[in-house]
């Protein structure tokens, strides 16, 4: 999950659980708060009564002794004033039912017994607890509808801020770590932020970056020194063979001495040459301005390279649409690639086995698969059949030191071109190649 | 025909001029920039063959300086640096051919063939064998006047090669440097030069015995040709 998401989603359940505990509290609070506000009107009755019998007189309220009851008419607060015969002090609020004209209404009643002239009396204050509560449910409403706009406006105000406050980390990923050319990462550029952490995490892997990029260009420097080193001294003795392969006077045992000579020292210099090919790749020193229509690539290959088929009876087809031409390639790397990947068709296959090379659409792009039905690369083996000098059990019998694949990999890699193999134990190999768009014109 | 051959490697040059003596030119040898630059200045070569990696002097000033007082040499770029970039340069500054170390001795001498007979529009080329006629030019091969049209590219670049080196025996390595020089690939013992040399001979043998292409038993194959 992302960042920002777990920030947005950890905000709003955590101001969730805030608001159903308010929630779920408010009517407590509420009637708590109403029942303050009625006990303290009713004690501010109770004192205006009291006032007034100070005032006054008790008369003003009972003459006769007739007992003073007063309603207002929708009888949601009533007075009453009476003689009380009880001896001990009262003065209570409790919540009470009271018959009133046929109707049984609870009320929140102050009782409190004052003496005056001798006499006891009681006075009853009641407010019914209808209206009492009457303003809660609104409040409620109110309130809880106030708390969900804000948590929304909090919420989109967290989404907004996380996002920004998180936007540098989103760059660092995209300019350093991803799409990049490994390990060619251009030039450094600062991503802006007034966060130190991201900051720091910037130059560190700005730091990580040159390291890794001093080792491999330090790594690619000596690959290429010194197979150009090693071009002079096979040079001399090359020409050193050669010229003695010319002596007249040459008995024929040494000649066949000079010839498996000739042979070692052309395999070294197989080897100086394909490690010096792809360092220069990997340096970028060839251009990408060629175009050619794939399939008359294929019938140059197939002119070089159709001598080795009848060894063995391999059948080979291709079936490659005659206007699919590739563009911006280098011509002889694209030869060399599919030549070698070709010639592996070969060398690993059985007798009467075939090749096809086929042209496919799949998911949108163009691939060439490379099909043989040749000994196969058991699973064990598959992880490691693009790494140099590395020598299959199966490829052991076979005249070859490890780099057609490495080679393979590097052009693919130079021109953008995904390698993706399958394959079967003594069924057969499938190289696909996934060409990118602008590397096809049709 | 006048050779100047500029490598500072003394191996090297040594074998060049042995090489190219017994190819019957006549050698002068330099191993650093400035003694060429004085011979370039004094005398007229037909070939020059420059090393690139010189330690006192730039290869291609020397290509420029033979450019304008050797105007009518072939000058052959020698280099163990085969650089793309050196290359176009190299060709740019007026240089014939560019042959990057390690190269074959043969192939050499096959280029200096190649650019004389370019730069010289000699007239048709033709080499008659045992009945067969090999036209270097056109690259046709022949017999009694009928084309053998099934002689495919590659199989006459061999016949061809041969030819130049005629009376030489050639390994199975030189001749697969020679037309497969130029694929990078992994495999290092290529005996499909024999499958080419029997598709050659049964193509010709449809018209004529083709007996001067001969096998030399555990070395390689020649042309023969009676001088």
């Amino acid at each position: 999950m992302k960042l920002r998401t777990k920030l947005t989603l950890f905000n709003t359940l955590s101001k969730l659980v805030i608001v159903i505990i308010f929630v779920l509290l408010l009517p407590v609070v509420f009637q708590t708060i109403n029942k303050n506000y009625a006990d303290n009107r009713l004690h501010k009755d109770e004192d205006k009564v009291l006032q007034t019998v100070r005032d006054q007189g008790i008369k003003s309220y009972i003459q006769n002794g007739e007992s003073y009851g007063s309603y207002t008419p929708i009888k949601d607060v009533y007075v009453s004033l009476d003689e009380d015969t009880l001896a001990e002090n009262l003065d209570t609020i409790q919540n009470e039912p009271r018959k009133v004209d046929g109707d049984t209404i609870t009320y929140r009643i102050l009782s409190h017994n004052f003496a005056v002239d001798k006499k006891n009396y009681l006075l009853e204050i009641g407010i019914s607890l209808d209206s009492v509560n009457e303003t809660s449910r609104p409040l409620q409403s109110i309130a809880f509808m106030i708390l969900v706009a804000m948590i929304v406006l909090t919420v989109l105000a967290d989404q907004f801020y996380s996002t920004y406050v998180l936007r540098p980390l989103g760059q660092i990923i995209k300019t350093k770590l991803i799409g990049q050319k490994f390990p060619n990462f251009g030039s450094y550029e600062k991503v802006q932020t007034s966060t130190s952490d991201f900051e720091y995490l910037d130059i560190s892997i700005h730091k990580m970056i040159k390291t890794i990029e001093n080792t491999f260009q330090k790594e690619r420097e000596f690959i290429s020194n010194a197979s150009h080193e090693l071009m002079t001294p096979i040079s001399i003795l090359q020409s050193k063979i050669e010229n003695m392969f010319e002596q007249e006077d040459l008995a024929d045992e040494p000649k066949t001495r000079l010839l498996e000579m000739q042979r070692i020292l052309n395999r070294l210099k197989s080897i100086t040459k394909t490690l010096l090919l792809i360092s220069q790749i990997e340096n970028e020193q060839f251009l990408k301005e060629d175009s050619m229509p794939l399939h008359e690539l294929l019938q140059e290959i197939y002119d070089e390279i159709s001598i080795r088929l009848p060894e063995k009876n391999i059948s080979y087809t291709v079936d490659i649409p005659e206007n699919m031409v590739l563009v911006g390639v280098n011509k002889f790397l694209m030869f060399n690639l599919f030549f070698n990947l070709i010639n592996n068709a070969i060398k690993y296959n059985r007798e009467d086995g075939d090749i096809k090379v086929v042209a496919a659409r799949e998911n949108n792009t163009w691939v060439v698969l490379i099909i043989d039905s040749g000994i196969g690369i058991s699973a064990e083996d598959l992880p490691f059949i693009f790494n140099r000098f590395k020598k299959l059990r199966a490829s052991l019998k076979q005249d070859s030191f490890g780099l057609g694949l490495p080679i393979v990999q590097s052009i693919a890699a130079f021109h953008e071109i995904k390698i993706e193999v399958q394959s079967e134990k003594d069924r057969g190999s499938v190289f696909k190649l996934i060409l990118p768009d602008f590397l096809i014109k049709i | 025909m006048n050779v100047l051959i500029i490598e500072d490697e003394k191996g090297l040059a040594d074998e060049l001029e042995i090489f190219l003596n017994n190819c019957n030119y006549v050698c002068e040898v330099c191993f650093n920039g400035t003694a060429a630059s004085e011979k370039i200045a004094v005398n007229l070569y037909d070939f020059i063959l420059i090393d690139l990696g010189l330690p006192d002097y730039d290869g291609l000033d020397l290509l420029k300086e033979a450019r304008k007082n050797n105007p009518e040499a072939i000058c052959i770029i020698l280099t163990a640096r085969a650089e793309v970039y050196d290359r176009i340069r190299g060709l740019d500054l007026g240089a014939d051919d560019y042959l990057p170390k390690p190269f074959s001795l043969l192939e050499l001498q096959s280029r200096m063939q190649a650019i004389t007979r370019r730069k010289f529009g000699l007239k048709q080329n033709l080499v008659d064998l045992g009945g067969f006629v090999i036209n270097l030019t056109d690259r046709i091969i022949s017999y009694n006047g009928v084309e053998v049209g099934t002689i495919t590219k590659k199989e006459f670049d061999l016949v061809a090669y041969m030819l130049l080196h005629k009376n030489r025996t050639l390994t199975r390595s030189q001749l697969s440097e020679h037309i497969w020089g130029s694929i990078i690939n992994d495999d290092y013992d290529s005996n499909y030069i024999d499958a080419h040399i029997k598709n050659i001979r049964k193509k010709l043998n449809a018209y004529g015995p083709p007996d001067w292409l001969e096998t030399v038993r555990g070395l390689g194959y020649k042309i023969k040709v009676n001088t």
